[in-house]
């Protein structure tokens, strides 16, 4: 019975004796081997195997023993040669270089060659052999990867894309330079909360999309978020949140690509306040077209039927009362016209200029225009407003507002009581509110409030009552981007609020 | 053809006033014609009369935009009067706003919405109307 050792024996000296057992061995397990003779450089000799590995079929093997140094690379041959006397110089050393080759094709081989030197009793080196595998195969998919990460890093290194990862928690585990810069932040910030680089009014919507990443993993979620910019700024971002899981569907990480959206967003804001401010000048203009048209209709309307019925005229006391009639209307028609250039003109300049005016200064000036008005009234005012305060308007439209406000207040002063009317200013969040109160007539405000400030709508029988003040002064406020609100009770007063836009 | 007893012209210009209470006694051969510078000087008078049993009119002819109490809230406060019998009310105003139209339609009281100037199309379009209106109701006569 033989044992494994017994078999062990039996194969080594199958190896000495049985060159069949040789050869297996060196054409299954190599790609080249080849022996050469130290003391004679030309005299070598190399396997088949090897120059079947280089493309070349049997009969095709050149006859010279050294033709296959023509097609090695020169530096490779240089530099193993160099080797090769480094081991024979030191015994110990072993051999190992890799060494580029041509193939027959002109592709070319990389083959690992390992070796060995031979020495003689008198440890003389006599001999090397050289064992060689072909790792063309390795070299190719390590250049590949190579490549692959050079593509992968220089999407990463991009100028105009951040490139995130967070673990599921949300801390940052990866972010590209890009990131960096643009945000002012270093490495220090790797580990810390993403959520921290966000505006704290993004969170919950930041929140809801690492949700959406946990429930339907593996897909992109879209979110814009604001960051603050390392100049101060808010910058707008569109981010696409991934969740990447591992084999068990556990999730371990999200991935972020996100791109600034900024001026797109400043743009899209712009072009909706325009669209705002637009869309408000249009109605502004239907209503006026609607207003004008019923003014001249009403006046046109009476021409018309005044020459039908002057035709009809039976007596010539009905003619000379239609002719009268007919001068009536005519006047009408033009003073019309007049009051409707008044607002005309302030339709018309949507875009007048606005300047910082102090209110103290034109308050002042309005009450001076209307001096003889208050002390013929014997009306007390008092003003209550900062010496420093100015509002931006159409300087214009501020002294037509004030001049109207305070005639207004004047004009429906109570018979029944000293007239005494108080201008104060009060700050309100985007607003300077100046208040004009009286405790005149008053109105109901329930009853009138869509007329008060309409047109050709009086509410006293009052003579010189044009019915256009109010409308044009609600106009004028408008157009600087402000309000006016009344408060009023009869028998006791009114307030009339003037919002300035602050931002106007 | 209906021929209205007793009209109301609620107008507050005097110009147009004048034209209207022609022109309906006229051509709507109205025998009496009553005006009103303002809704609550209509109303003030409607309501004395109810109070008083005396003549109720028969169509007013109402105007939008006026002082003091304007079409609309004449509207408004006359459809809570309780009155016996059937009053046709036409707007008649200078406005061709969508909106004014729209809202007349709301009151069933409103027959007819007309823009100035009353003139013969306007006029033959009114008695029209009136004749399509059903015969008063004679209640408490």
């Amino acid at each position: 019975m033989t044992t494994p050792a017994d078999l062990k024996t039996e194969l080594y000296e199958l190896v000495k004796t049985d060159l069949a057992i040789f050869n297996f061995l060196q054409n299954t397990s190599l790609d080249g081997l080849w022996l050469s003779d130290l003391q004679v450089p030309e005299n070598e000799w190399v396997s088949d195997k090897f120059w079947q590995t280089l493309g070349y079929a049997p009969d095709q093997i050149p006859t010279d023993s050294t033709a296959w140094r023509s097609l090695v690379n020169p530096a490779d041959l240089a530099a193993a040669r160099e080797q090769v006397q480094a081991c024979v110089r030191e015994p110990n050393r072993l051999f190992e270089h890799v060494l580029r080759y041509t193939h027959r094709d002109g592709s070319t081989v990389w083959l690992r060659c390992q070796g060995l030197v031979l020495r003689d009793m008198a440890g003389l080196p006599t001999r090397m052999m050289g064992a060689l595998l072909n790792v063309t195969k390795e070299k190719q998919e390590g250049a590949y990867a190579q490549e692959v990460a050079n593509h992968y890093g220089s999407i990463l290194s991009n100028q105009s894309v951040y490139i995130i990862r967070t673990d599921p928690q949300g801390r940052y585990t990866y972010v590209n330079d890009f990131f960096y810069e643009r945000f002012g932040l270093d490495s220090k910030i790797i580990g810390t909360s993403s959520l921290d680089s966000i505006i704290e009014e993004d969170h919950p919507k930041c929140l809801a999309v690492v949700m959406q990443c946990f429930t339907e993993p593996g897909v992109p979620h879209q979110v814009i978020l604001r960051k603050p910019y390392h100049d101060g700024s808010v910058k707008s971002n569109h981010w696409e949140f991934k969740g990447i899981c591992d084999e068990a569907g556990q999730l371990t990480e999200i991935l972020c690509v996100g791109y600034d959206i900024t001026l797109l967003v400043e743009n899209l804001q712009k072009s909706q306040h325009l669209l705002d401010v637009t869309s408000q000048q249009n109605i502004r203009l239907q209503n006026f077209a609607y207003i004008i048209s019923h003014n001249i209709r009403s006046h046109s309307a009476n021409l018309t039927s005044l020459v039908q019925l002057l035709e009809e005229a039976e007596t010539p006391e009905q003619g000379a009362m239609f002719r009268q009639m007919l001068k009536t209307s005519t006047e009408k028609l033009a003073e019309t016209i007049v009051n409707l250039n008044d607002i005309i003109t302030v339709n018309s300049n949507l875009n007048k200029p606005q300047e910082p005016r102090s209110l103290r200064v034109e308050i002042n000036k309005a009450l001076e225009a209307l001096s003889v008005l208050i002390h013929q009234n014997n009306i007390t005012v008092q003003t209550d407003v900062p010496a420093d305060l100015t509002v931006n308007v159409v300087p214009a439209y501020l002294d037509s507002i004030l001049l109207n406000l305070i005639s207004n207040a004047v004009k429906y002063r109570s018979p029944d009581r000293p007239a005494l009317i108080q201008l104060a200013t009060r700050h309100e969040p985007g607003f300077v509110v100046l208040s004009v109160q009286d405790n005149g007539r008053g109105l109901d405000v329930k009853k009138n409030q869509a007329k008060l400030f309409g047109m050709y709508k009086t509410f006293h029988d009052n003579e010189d009552a044009r019915g256009v003040g109010l409308f044009i002064t609600k106009n004028q406020i408008e157009v600087m981007q402000g309000k006016i609100t009344v408060e009023s009770k009869v028998g006791v007063g009114s307030i009339f609020r003037v919002y300035f836009n602050e931002n106007a | 053809m209906r021929t209205p007893k007793l009209a109301y012209v609620v107008e507050d210009d005097p110009v147009t006033s004048v034209i209207t209470e022609l022109i309906i006694r006229r051509n709507l051969r109205c025998d009496e014609v009553q005006s009103y510078v303002n809704g609550q000087k209509a109303l003030d008078q409607l309501t004395a009369a109810l109070a008083k049993g005396a003549s109720i009119p028969d169509l007013i002819l109402l105007d939008l935009n006026m002082p003091l109490m304007d079409g609309w809230e004449f509207l408004e406060a006359f459809t809570h009067l309780a009155i016996g019998k059937q009053v046709c009310v036409f707007v008649l105003t200078s406005s061709i706003h969508p909106d004014d139209i729209e809202k007349s339609k709301y009151y069933k009281e409103v027959k007819g919405y007309f823009s100035k100037p009353l003139d013969n199309h306007n006029v033959a379009r009114m008695q029209q109307l009136l004749e399509e209106m059903p015969q008063p109701e004679t209640i408490g006569q």
